[in-house]
């Protein structure tokens, strides 16, 4: 009797534990198996907070993340799962969540309206309600919400800090082409007054709480989209035309103002099917059809919420300013284009871009265009910057902090769901530091901080179909720099990947980096600090899951950690080739500093695989480094029997 | 009269003093900008900027440890090189500059000291290895390790028992480079350490001591419950490659334990590479698991490739 059940006990064991192993996946089973060869432990990469003072400015996402660097697959998987098609706001609102600062227990709302506060300052101009209720719930946030949540958001600053807001911090992030040819003496002088300018924030940025505009931006986008969807909803039915809806008007005397009546306030127009032309610093644009023309303007000084809804069209929309086509600068943006192949040449500050404040581009089908500089097509800084585009083969060209870019306590994200998409950064800005021939990026999922003042936010790209291109040059492609996280998800397709340093998976100056690729024959390419790099406390990591994929560098990369920061390389299926030009600090490697060494895990779990470099298919090795190896195995051989079939 | 003249003489001496002094202040910093830029373009400045600043001596350290809560790690980096270029003549001052109520420039200073390796710098570093911020502690047993006098041996000792991974980390490296015998139970104890750095570091320490001491003292820890000291042992024992080594790995290569046997056959494997004792064929038929074999034949094809003349 006994040993039947010890015999069973050591059943369940077994199945308990072979459960166990069958629940993890191929990535994690290879990460433990490739450690545990070299004396390593999964655990082991982990960062501790206090390397340098913490500041008040560190996401908890990116605090615990720090902790456990490999729980960055899991955050990109739950990323991804959270997008809901056509429904922007709740991935806006998922987003918020990860805009939580270290220690936070709890977050402010919005302002609080009650509808009398609206309802008095206007009197109905159209008759159709969906109409009504749409530019109600519109008014209610732009002329009451957003203004006082703003100042719910500000409340602890002065005047003078608020103004710092918008010119001195601005400044941070704005670059000119003319700096390159700068002495010495004036760049150094450059470098002290930008010093100086961050001290004086870090002493009262603290007091800022981005949640309430924030909150107001969400709230505000939920219920637009309810209301939209039931005018939409009219207009499919046929049981209205746009044109009846905005030509159904009472009688309205000549002698009347228009100021008191929804709709038809200062800044505020209806469009309808035909080509309009709007110009000029609007606060509500509808518009119910045709190819459109925007020439949009925005004052910072006087700063306001923007709604802006196209129903349909082959769209042009066009920055005369900073801050415009979906931009929160200290407020709130919204620009919701529902059809047509679209194009959006922006200045700075634009194209889903929130700065103090929420701005979100949502732009449902078509093949569309965006055009920026700084600071655009999904940035965030002390904000949230969103840019979804559902459908079409789209192109996305900036310079510098974009695509994808998350700064102090904000997050900017690309979703891109379908279509072949190209996405362009770089080539404006000169990397002066290092390279009189290469330029900064600083996006495509990339996190950036003020080292050592002020941790950075979160940025990442998630594109969900399509063979995709991706070109940058320094820093870009899930990168972060200093208490940050960069990340690109791109789920299928043959994608491409371009990027001359610090990029595709990689993290400088204790931060984090992660670049998960699912399906499609992929190619990467770059020079250094490439494919899964972590320098300097940091964690950079690049997983491929399925794929005959190619990966090309030059050193410091596939698998590397540099001044204690770890690299990781996991490749789980597919025949791939692997090429480095350097063999001394490529493929699993770790290089000492403080006098102990990094970690460099180079993974493929099956395939026949190609190697220029130290590893080989079917092998084991560990690099003559300070501390770092790699393997290619099968982790699922296949079946012998069904071989010789 | 008298009384005035000297008041006049001294108040010019103490202002000519002043002057000096805000002149060699002045040469610093815009020494220092140059120094420590970044830019590509002024690289070939750097270099002779260092050492202009290092070429003016004493009068021009207490200045650069000034500078040392810089908030930028290219500035830091560069006056730990001045100060080096500095040498000895840098020490007095730094030696009180660790009594700085800023922890951030003691654990800089500690860094400093450590570089220049002078050995009157041992007994005040000594004095500060129970500093409560764990980067200090971290600092100053590091440069014990690196100024190499065994004076510090108990100090270095005492860092195996901290909270902190990267201070024990630090006593594991300065044990090593001191060769503190006393510290080797220590160091064997703590390949099993949690903190990566330190369990690593302490495997390179021991491999800088005497081999057959190592060797008994390596005897019960292929055994150990963690499976690091466990792994850690064989790889040290394979590395010894002594006859002694090679029996006591031997012993485990068939080991019921089958991560000892995977770990002991491959240590066995490096500590033989050419297979002098005919080991490698009782090793691969032990090993059953498909991977473990994969991991010592791919151990074994590294030795070949080496043989071969165009690898």
């Amino acid at each position: 009797m006994l040993k039947k059940t010890i015999l069973l006990i050591a059943v369940l064991l077994t199945s308990v534990s072979a459960q166990q192993n069958t629940d993890k996946t191929p990535e994690q089973l290879g990460l433990e198996h490739l450690t545990d060869y070299l004396n390593l432990k999964p655990s082991d990469i982990s960062f501790r907070p206090d390397y340098t003072e913490p500041d008040s400015f560190r996401l908890q996402v990116v605090s615990d993340l720090m902790t456990q660097p490999l729980g960055m697959i899991d955050y990109i998987d739950k990323l991804k799962n959270s997008y809901v098609k056509k429904q922007p706001e709740l991935m806006a609102g998922y987003l918020f969540q990860d805009l939580n600062k270290a220690g936070n227990t709890g977050r402010t709302q919005a302002y609080y309206a009650d509808i009398s506060e609206i309802q008095q300052m206007y009197n109905l101009y159209y008759l159709n309600s969906s109409l009504n209720q749409l530019l109600t719930k519109a008014a209610m946030y732009i002329d009451v919400i957003f203004p006082k949540s703003i100042d719910k958001s500000l409340a602890l600053l002065s005047k003078q800090e608020k103004e710092f807001l918008i010119n001195e911090f601005k400044e941070l992030l704005v670059s000119r082409v003319e700096d390159e040819f700068l002495s010495v003496e004036a760049m150094d002088s450059l470098e002290k007054v930008e010093e100086g300018y961050i001290e004086e924030f870090v002493k009262f940025g603290h007091k800022i709480d981005k949640d309430p505009i924030l909150d107001a931006g969400i709230n505000c986008l939920k219920e637009l989209s309810v209301e939209i969807y039931n005018l939409r909803q009219q207009l499919r039915s046929k049981s209205v035309t746009a044109e009846k809806i905005i030509s159904d008007v009472p009688f309205m005397p000549d002698n009347i103002s228009f100021e008191s009546y929804l709709g038809k306030q200062t800044g505020w127009r209806i469009g309808g099917t035909g080509n309009d032309y709007y110009s000029g610093d609007y606060k509500f644009i509808l518009d119910f059809g045709g190819d459109d023309i925007y020439d949009l303007e925005y004052d910072p000084d006087n700063p306001h919420g923007v709604i802006i809804i196209d129903l349909s069209g082959n769209d042009s929309y066009r920055s005369q300013s900073d801050f415009t086509l979906g931009s929160g600068c200290l407020s709130v943006g919204i620009l919701l284009d529902y059809a047509g192949n679209d194009r959006y040449d922006a200045k700075s500050f634009s194209i889903g871009s929130g700065f103090f404040g929420m701005g979100i581009l949502y732009d449902a089908e078509g093949s569309d265009r965006y055009n920026g500089d700084t600071h655009v097509q999904g940035a965030g800084s002390f904000g949230l910057g969103l840019l979804i585009d559902e459908d079409g083969r789209d192109i996305y060209d900036a310079a510098l902090y974009s695509q994808g870019f998350g700064f102090i306590e904000g997050y900017g994200a690309i979703f891109d769901i379908k279509g072949a998409d190209s996405y362009y950064a770089g080539g404006k800005y000169k990397d002066i530091l290092r390279y009189d021939d290469h330029y900064l990026s600083l996006s495509q999922g990339f996190g950036y901080g003020l080292r050592p003042y002020a941790s950075g936010g979160i940025g990442a790209i998630v594109d969900i179909e399509g063979n995709d291109s991706y070109y940058s040059d320094i820093f870009a492609q899930a990168a972060s720099y200093w208490w940050s996280l960069g990340v690109i998800y791109d789920s299928s397709g043959n994608d491409y990947y371009n990027c001359f340093q610090y990029g595709q998976g990689c993290g400088t100056h204790m931060t984090l980096g992660a670049l998960i690729d699912d399906y499609g024959n992929d190619v990467y390419f770059g020079k250094g600090l490439m494919h899964g790099v972590g320098h300097d406390y940091s964690c950079g990591l690049i997983l491929d899951r399925h794929g005959n994929d190619t990966y090309t560098a030059y050193d410091l990369s596939q698998g590397a950690g540099s001044a204690n920061g770890t690299g990781v390389l996991i490749d789980n299926e597919g025949d791939d080739r692997y090429s480095v030009h350097s063999t001394k600090n490529t493929q699993g490697y770790g290089n000492p500093r403080r006098d102990f060494g990094s970690i460099g895990l180079f993974i493929d779990l099956g395939g026949k695989d190609q190697y220029q470099g130290l590893g080989k298919d079917n092998y084991y090795w560990k690099t003559n480094s300070k501390w770092g190896g790699g393997m290619d195995i099968e982790l699922n051989p296949p079946d012998s029997t069904e071989e010789k079939k | 009269m008298k009384k005035v003249n000297i008041f006049i003489l001294s108040f010019l001496l103490f202002s000519v003093s002043l002057s000096a002094q805000s002149a060699l202040q002045k040469q610093v910093d815009s020494l220092f900008v140059i120094a420590s830029s970044g830019e590509l373009k002024y690289r070939d400045l750097v270099d002779p900027a260092i050492e202009k600043i290092a070429e003016l001596g004493t009068p021009a350290v207490p200045l650069l440890v000034n500078k040392l809560d810089t908030k930028s790690a290219r500035e830091r980096l560069t006056i730990i090189n001045i100060l080096k270029k500095i040498g000895s003549d840098a020490v007095p001052y730094l030696i009180t500059s660790l009594q700085n109520p800023n922890g951030l420039i003691v654990q800089r200073v500690c860094w400093a000291l450590g570089d220049i390796k002078d050995s009157s710098a041992v007994q005040p570093l000594i004095a500060i290895i129970n500093h409560p911020r764990w980067h200090v502690r971290d600092q100053a047993i590091g440069a014990l390790g690196d100024i190499g006098d065994k004076i510090a041996d108990d100090a270095v000792i005492s860092g195996f028992a901290d909270d902190i991974g990267q201070v024990r980390k630090a006593a594991a490296v300065s044990a090593g480079k001191l060769k503190i015998l006393e510290s080797l139970s220590l160091l064997i104890h703590q390949l099993g350490d949690d903190f990566y750095g330190a369990r690593m570091s302490a495997f390179e320490s021991i491999l800088k001591f005497d081999t057959s001491f190592v060797i008994e003292k390596l005897t019960d820890s292929i055994t150990s419950d963690n499976r690091f000291v466990s792994a850690l042992s064989c790889e040290l024992l394979g590395r010894f490659a002594t006859d002694r080594a090679i029996d006591l790995l031997y012993d485990h290569i068939d080991s019921p334990n089958l991560y000892l046997r995977e770990k002991a056959s491959l240590a066995l494997t490096a500590a033989d590479p050419k297979d002098l004792c005919g080991f490698r064929n009782v090793i691969l038929q032990n090993v059953t698991d498909r991977l473990s074999l994969l991991k010592i034949e791919s151990l074994i094809n590294s030795y070949d490739d080496q043989e071969k003349p165009d690898r």
